[in-house]
């Protein structure tokens, strides 16, 4: 790899976004106004390449590596790229310090004086660095070019009757801020970088779901996802602190070479407890960034942002930084079994359990969220069972179909005046057939129909965790029916059936510009899972073997079979044991096992939500208690409530009781001292002149005799 | 001295030749045109910048009398001409087009003076040095607008000063009397071969009363309690621009030339005058950010922000050079990189004081600045810029700035004497901060949530704007690549290392000059 031109690559990923942001802000209110997309455009479009020439730069690296018959997993498709030095820091503890000689002639505890040369010396600094890797390359990739199409499509999602919206200017600087800020947490070759790109990316999450800040439920849905993603971030926080004060610097590059050689700062063998406890921490921020129990409350509220900010940020990338983290650390996590294991666990119950909640709700941005959740879920259990390609995998898939079916409930949502809700219209199948064809696929996709890229990615999921947690497994199982029900019984209740739409609304299909993005997408929601069938070698698990070769992959939990899965092509051949065969025919079995009870799911809700209306109706009205548990999503919010925010807000009252009377009384207090102190002194003058000579003479009368009497 | 060492004061005499060709000039038909006098004022400072530059870090001349030229000079020089292109935007055309020509060959006199300061070898040098800088900020005060409140201030500010510059002389003259030189090399090394190792603890009773006296003649300068009593009322007097002048001018000569006192005594203090110095130190941000929350007139709360970021440079110069291990431990190096800081986002807060007036006065209050955002939302941001940057919020310099300067005290080496009182100061410097951002905010509320009480014009012409928008850019800019600033300040600090470990070996080596050429050497080696 050239490293010069990847530097390039990366700085144009980082810059031409963050520009195109500053122009739209800068430019936009007063020059550009309806033609600001342009420069979000142009912006997000040039990261778009840059990051495309990158992926082809670490492809073509990767595969040299891997004819070339190097040990794969070597460091040489992996770059840490410094850029410029940034915060300089204290010297690092581990480097010895130098002793000062005692100088002859000197008391003995004059010694410590002349540290002179060891101020000389250069320091250590927090440096801005890229990571170029596979797993960031392909990263890059996927955030950069979903960017652009949702970019593309708020051109005319952000306008009605082509005049564009209040805010429209707002909107798309706000847009290219967030893809500058989630570059550079991929990009970042440090914790620092990435903690700043985190929480730059919630910052803009926050802007966008607010968006619309004069609407009360925006405004409030905004600060709860600020909130809650705060109590994650503190555990994150803490996790990187932790790190620091372990290894004595952030860089991924040395932090994982420490533990890979098992020592701490001070050059003793590393606690395994703390790399427990540091994994938890991280995790914690994880959860509150991609909505894992117990801080996945902020997602479902966060669709009273526009659509395509749903599209983007709160489906296909932000939130699945969480799952990049813990890929990039997984040389942290794979040494705490307990990590690994509350990763799986979590993952699991997550995907269940907003499955379940999704099967009931009729808000249609709602149900994708709490679909969203649940695939996230999925990404976690995979991490949690060492699968962390197939992790990955499923993240790229799921960017493709999640995005276009946010951007098709965008697209219904523009055509029906604001109207989301499936119970207020019925077959739009008629009056907006691309849209439903598209949003058709993206279903099919999610639902893990096979031949759909969401079928690959999944499957492969499930046959890990069966393998490694069997139970976990099956309440993955059982979420992919739900999955493929909810999903169906959402795509039934709006298309299907006769044509009903709210009052006084003209539905009318979109523009081009809503439609090219989205059927660009929905090409990726078809074929990007063929990118890890074994059929044709899994190029995609083969190109990020080399970042996991020696963290998830290695480990030894992790099934033989996998092993051969994972490695390159050229070899796999030669590896395949009886072992493994019998591994592929449960691969097959499960296979077809998912894939049938993807499409039972679907038939069932057709039956029951495009067919015989009714029998919901039944069913609801048999077992009230349960459809209502689900409606109020078990209450969570309102436990929440009780348990959480309401003691914390009386703290904040008697924070404010106390600010208001004791503190600014004791201010005032302060303040009446001299003040009372002038008016003894005051004449004509304000400030009498010998009175502040004769404070300053006091001053020094005391100063002097309290020193020289000391 | 021969000519060709002259060649190494070229940018003070650069400056020295402006100062004098604006007098001159100011007297002709020139003065018409107040610009053309801005123009030239300008063009001598960036004259003495281009000198600077190419000079670099001074190599020390011998013959020199009174002065020795360190890297120390190459920070202060250029740091002070940069940000003296600054202030002269801010007081393009301040003056009285007659006095022009006398205003702007003041300022150029004070920042000659802070010159001077930094190179200073002998005591009379530094006082007359330090009065250079002293004597035209009185007279500016006073120049700087027709209003009784101006003359008012500059007669508080001349008789406090002079009483000041008084105790300042005194405790010089007891310096010289106890060390029987003025010379402040030698003086470091009468110290270090007279009293006890490079400490005047509990010896000399005159270098105690003379550092003591000399430190309150400077505590003055650089605005600490309980000599701060002036500030308030006089950048209330004076008209903005000079005010930013105010801020930045005596304070930087003042610490200058602490650190030059502090270089004679090794940076070793007895421990009462180190606790001395962190009770004033404490006050002084305690004083500062309580006083600040009750202003409602902007010039009296950066009047009062001034004096706490006094405050917190005391905690860097207590921390001192080179105690821990690394650069953020080196308080000299932090209060260098940090008053850079200071005196460019406290220069931004007033120049958008003094970029619009609402009526025929430029604003002065909260009242005045409410809504600018409306109407003038750029320099709002660049004033909410600084502004943050004065409370220490990322992303700005000013956060960098703090970070440096309380990681000192944190990392400094466990066996330091004074190590736990440094580290509670700078808690108590950490709580400041968290005060000061509550008047801070309100610069900024007042600018973007209050409703706008009137239409603000802009004043004629755009160079007060321009500095806003520069001083604004800079904070930002700072903080993402502090990287060149940060490398100047290690090396101006890096002098400090050097006298100090020098100093040191004189104590053991009687051959001056030779232990000078040694710790040369091991600078050289060790800087990148």
């Amino acid at each position: 790899m050239d490293i010069a031109f990847l530097k390039l690559l990366g700085i144009v990923i980082l810059t031409a976004p963050l520009g195109g942001a500053l122009v739209c802000g800068a430019l936009g209110p007063r020059r550009l106004k309806d033609r600001t997309h342009w420069a979000s455009i142009f912006g997000v479009g040039a990261a778009a390449a840059a990051a495309l020439a990158l992926l082809t730069q670490v492809v073509g690296a990767v595969r040299t590596s891997q004819t070339s018959g190097h040990e794969a997993g070597g460091s040489h498709v992996s770059a840490t790229i410094p850029v410029y030095d940034w915060i300089a820091t204290g010297a690092r503890p581990s480097a010895s310090p130098p002793v000062a000689a005692p100088i002859k002639g000197l008391p003995r505890e004059d010694a410590r004086l002349p540290h002179a040369p060891m101020e000389l010396s250069s320091p250590s600094w927090f440096r801005v660095e890229f990571l170029v890797d596979p797993l960031s390359a392909i990263m890059l990739a996927t955030v950069t070019c979903i960017a652009l199409l949702i970019v593309i499509y708020s051109r005319d999602y952000m306008r009605h009757h082509d005049h564009a919206e209040r805010g429209y200017e707002r909107f798309f600087a706000y847009l290219a801020l967030f893809v500058f800020s989630m570059c550079a947490l991929v990009l970042g070759g440090n914790f620092l970088l990435l903690y700043l790109g985190w929480e730059a990316v919630g910052l803009c999450s926050y802007l966008l779901i607010g968006f619309y800040y004069g609407k009360p439920s925006a405004a409030a849905a905004a600060k709860k996802a600020f909130l809650v993603n705060r109590v994650g971030d503190f555990g994150f926080g803490l996790g990187i602190l932790l790190i620091y004060i372990t290894f004595g610097t952030l860089s991924y590059h040395d932090v994982f070479d420490m533990i890979a050689r098992n020592v701490d700062v001070t050059g003793a063998a590393l606690d395994p407890s703390k790399l427990t406890t540091l994994a938890l921490l991280l995790f914690c921020g994880a959860a509150g960034k991609s909505a894992q129990i117990p801080l996945y409350v902020w997602l479902p509220d966060a669709m009273e942002g526009p659509s395509p900010v749903s599209a983007l940020i709160h489906a296909a990338t932000m939130v699945t930084a969480g799952v990049y983290m813990i890929a990039r650390c997984g040389a942290i996590f794979v040494h705490s079994e307990t990590a690994m294991l509350v990763v799986a666990v979590i993952g699991g119950c997550t995907a269940i359990f907003s499955a379940t909640i999704a099967l009931v709700q009729t808000d249609m941005k709602r149900i994708l969220a709490y679909s969203t959740i649940s695939q996230l879920g999925y990404m976690f259990l995979a991490l949690g069972v060492y699968a962390a390609d197939s992790a990955v995998f499923h993240l790229f898939t799921h960017a493709f179909f999640k995005a276009l079916l946010f951007l098709g409930a965008g697209s219904v949502m523009h055509a029906m005046g604001g109207v989301i809700d499936l119970r207020q219209f019925s077959g739009l199948r008629h009056a907006l057939p691309k849209t439903c064809k598209l949003i058709l696929i993206g279903s099919l996709a999610l639902a893990g129909v096979p031949l759909f890229s969401g079928f690959f990615s999944k499957d492969e999921i499930l046959h890990h965790a069966l393998s490694v947690h069997p139970a976990l497994g099956i309440m993955g199982l059982v979420t992919a029916a739900l999955t493929a029900f909810y999903t169906f019984r959402m795509f039934f209740m709006a298309f299907a059936g006769p044509l009903r739409v709210p009052e006084g609304v003209h539905p009318h299909e979109s523009g081009s510009w809503m439609i090219l993005p989205m059927s660009l997408l929905a090409i990726g929601a078809i074929f990007a899972g063929y990118l890890g069938v074994g059929f044709v070698g899994r190029p995609f698990h083969a190109f990020l073997e080399p970042v996991f070769h020696n963290t998830f992959l290695a480990s030894t939990l992790h099934g033989a079979h996998e092993v051969v899965a994972a490695a390159p092509a050229g070899h796999a051949g030669a590896a395949i044991s009886t072992g493994a065969a019998a591994g592929f025919m449960a691969e097959y079995g499960l296979l077809l096992a998912s894939g049938g009870l993807a499409i039972l799911s679907i038939l069932a809700a057709y039956v029951v939500y495009g067919k015989n209306p009714w029998i919901a109706a039944t069913v609801r009205a048999t077992a009230p208690r349960v459809y209502g548990l689900l409606w109020n999503k078990y209450y969570v919010d309102e436990a929440y409530d009780l348990a959480l925010v309401r003691p914390l807000r009386a703290l904040g009252r008697l924070c404010f009781w106390l600010d208001e009377y004791i503190v600014d009384g004791l201010v005032w207090l302060i303040a009446f001292v001299p003040q009372a102190m002038g008016y003894g002194a005051r004449g004509v003058q304000r400030g009498a002149l010998q009175g502040y000579g004769l404070a300053m003479g006091v001053g020094l009368a005391i100063v002097v005799t309290v020193v020289l009497t000391w | 001295m021969t000519f060709s060492s002259l060649g190494h004061l070229l940018p003070e005499l650069i400056l020295l030749t402006g100062a004098c060709a604006l007098l001159i000039v100011g007297l002709t038909r020139f003065a018409k045109t107040p610009s053309a006098l801005s123009l030239l004022a300008g063009g001598m400072i960036a004259g003495a910048l281009v000198a600077t530059l190419l000079i670099g870090i001074p190599a020390e001349v011998g013959d020199l009398p009174g002065l020795a030229l360190s890297p120390l000079t190459f920070y202060v020089r250029w740091l002070t001409l940069t940000v003296g292109l600054l202030l002269i935007l801010l007081n393009w055309r301040q003056a009285e087009p007659s006095e022009q020509g006398e205003y702007l060959a003041l300022i150029l006199f004070a920042m000659l003076g802070i010159l001077l300061t930094a190179s200073a070898s002998d005591v009379v040098v530094l006082f007359f040095a330090i009065e250079l800088v002293s004597v035209p900020t009185y007279i500016l005060v006073a120049l700087s607008r027709r209003d009784v409140r101006a003359s008012e201030a500059a007669v508080k500010y001349f008789f406090l000063g002079a009483l000041s510059a008084a105790l300042l002389a005194y405790g010089l003259g007891f310096l010289y009397g106890a060390s029987g030189t003025t010379s402040l090399a030698s003086m470091a090394g009468v110290w270090a071969s007279r009293l006890q190792p490079a400490s005047i603890a509990g010896a000399d009773m005159l270098v105690l009363i003379g550092f003591l006296l000399a430190f309150a003649g400077l505590s003055f300068k650089i605005a600490a309690v309980p000599f701060h009593a002036y500030v308030a009322d006089v950048y209330e007097g004076a008209a903005s621009p000079v005010t930013a002048l105010l801020g930045f001018v005596p304070k930087l000569a003042g610490f200058i030339a602490l650190i030059r006192i502090m270089e004679t005594v090794h940076w070793q203090l007895p421990a009462s005058v180190m606790w001395l110095i962190w009770i004033v130190a404490a006050l002084t941000m305690t004083v500062g950010n309580v006083l600040g929350l009750l202003q409602t007139n902007v010039k009296r709360m950066l009047a009062y922000s001034s004096i706490a970021h006094s405050g917190y440079l005391l905690l860097a110069l207590l921390v001192g050079p080179a105690l821990g291990a690394g650069p953020m431990s080196n308080g000299v190096t932090a209060l260098l990189f940090y008053i850079a800081v200071y005196g460019v986002m406290n220069l931004g807060a007033f120049a958008a004081l003094s970029s619009f007036q609402r009526g025929d006065r430029t604003l002065e209050t909260l009242d005045d600045l409410s809504g600018l955002a409306r109407s003038q939302p750029w320099p709002a941001l660049a004033l909410s810029v600084c502004a943050f940057s004065l409370m220490g919020f990322p992303p700005t310099a000013g956060f960098l700035g703090k970070l440096y300067i309380f990681s000192g005290a944190f990392s400094l080496a466990p066996d330091h004497a004074f190590r736990m009182p440094l580290i509670v100061l700078a808690v108590i410097g950490v709580i400041n901060s968290a005060i000061g951002a509550a008047y801070y905010l309100r610069i900024v509320g007042a600018c973007w949530m209050n409703r706008p009480r009137e239409e603000v014009a802009s004043v004629p012409g755009m160079t007060e704007r321009l500095g806003l928008n520069i001083a604004g850019l800079a904070m930002l800019v700072l903080f993402v690549a502090p990287g060149p600033l940060l490398t100047k300040a290690r090396i101006g600090a890096a002098s400090q290392a050097r006298s100090r470990s020098s100093s040191i070996a004189t104590a053991v080596d009687p051959g001056p000059r030779g232990s000078a050429t040694s710790a040369e050497t091991s600078l050289a080696a060790h800087e990148p």
